[in-house]
């Protein structure tokens, strides 16, 4: 085999791992529990003055080791396993439902009479606003390209 | 632009939005149809098969880690061979050095002036010939007679003016022509 044939052959292995949507979504995923994580124990740790020092320590220790794994997931995403126009909606519709879930569970706790949960739900508000953002943006831009598609295809 | 170019425009342009949109079949056929151009241009700027192939595969990795980016997919072409050039870049400015290649590959040049040089000891001359130009003006060559990007394109990837890689292309006619003359290749 000549070695231009060889690096074809070379690349569409390649792309076979590089272009798996299982590997994006995951690392959507991550991103979002790790966020939803940080936010719940950052919540606790700031609206819960009273705790032991060490409680405190722990409940930082474990935001920064949320707020880690969140670094993680967007440099992947980022650099390694970008997210294509139509992962970006699937990443959206993600980023809603995981952040109405968090936000419906702060509203059940307000309601039940913790306290603490109110800023809980404030951060669950404002991370839902995002998602929602997110998902509008990612809708527009992947229904400009099937136009734009159409458009080509019909041409 | 002939209807021929602008289908070809076209039909990149609806390639790489596919791409963009995610489908995992359109990047088969992106890889099919740019495999071999790309390794070709590649091929022109290292020193060797081995070297090429490495440059083709970090190329295609920046491809399909770059284009869900793309904002503009009727630029797709020049977009893909500035790619290829950033990462031939940066492998060269990673080995400290720069060597002349030796065996540069004669597939850029027209078809009708390899009919011309029939003689396989002429073509040989030839190959010694694009690969004794200076990098700027075998660069342009290459990209120019690949025939897959027009001036303007060229100018852009480059950096450089239009004018600039006209007469980059003027000097490297030149430099062959006075070279296959030295060598009796040429009247």
């Amino acid at each position: 085999m000549n070695p231009q044939r060889q690096s074809l052959e070379h690349i569409r292995h390649l792309a076979g791992a590089e272009l798996s949507l299982k590997a994006r979504l995951a690392h959507v995923a991550l991103l979002l529990a790790s966020l939803a994580m940080a936010a719940v124990i950052a919540s606790l740790w700031l609206t819960e003055p009273l705790l032991p020092m060490r409680t405190q320590i722990a409940f930082g220790v474990m935001a920064l080791i949320g707020l880690g794994w969140s670094a993680f997931a967007i440099w992947v995403l980022r650099a390694r396993r970008p997210l294509y126009a139509r992962d970006s909606v699937i990443a959206g519709r993600m980023a809603v439902t995981f952040t109405s879930v968090f936000v419906g569970g702060a509203i059940a706790m307000v309601v039940t009479g913790n306290a603490a949960a109110i800023g809980m739900l404030a951060l669950g508000v404002v991370m839902l606003a995002a998602a929602v953002r997110i998902l509008s943006d990612a809708r527009r831009r992947f229904a400009t390209l099937n136009a734009r598609r159409a458009e080509l295809e019909r041409a | 632009m002939s209807p021929e170019i602008h289908h070809d425009s076209r039909a990149d342009e609806l390639l790489a939005i596919r791409c963009v949109l995610g489908e995992r079949d359109a990047f088969d056929e992106l890889i099919a149809r740019w495999h071999e151009p790309v390794w070709r241009y590649l091929r022109c700027l290292a020193n060797s098969d081995d070297a090429t192939s490495d440059l083709s595969q970090d190329t295609w990795l920046r491809v399909m880690r770059a284009i869900a980016t793309l904002r503009d997919p009727a630029s797709f072409r020049p977009w893909l061979f500035g790619i290829a050039r950033r990462a031939a870049m940066d492998r060269m400015r990673r080995q400290y050095q720069w060597t002349v290649d030796d065996s540069a590959v004669l597939e850029e040049l027209p078809a009708a002036d390899v009919e011309e040089a029939a003689l396989e000891s002429d073509l040989a001359l030839l190959e010694s010939g694009v690969a004794s130009l200076p990098l700027p003006e075998r660069e342009a060559l290459a990209l120019f007679y690949l025939r897959e990007l027009r001036i303007d394109e060229i100018a852009g990837l480059l950096g450089v003016p239009a004018g600039t890689v006209k007469s980059r292309l003027f000097r490297a006619r030149c430099l062959l022509r006075a070279k296959l003359q030295n060598e009796g290749v040429i009247p």
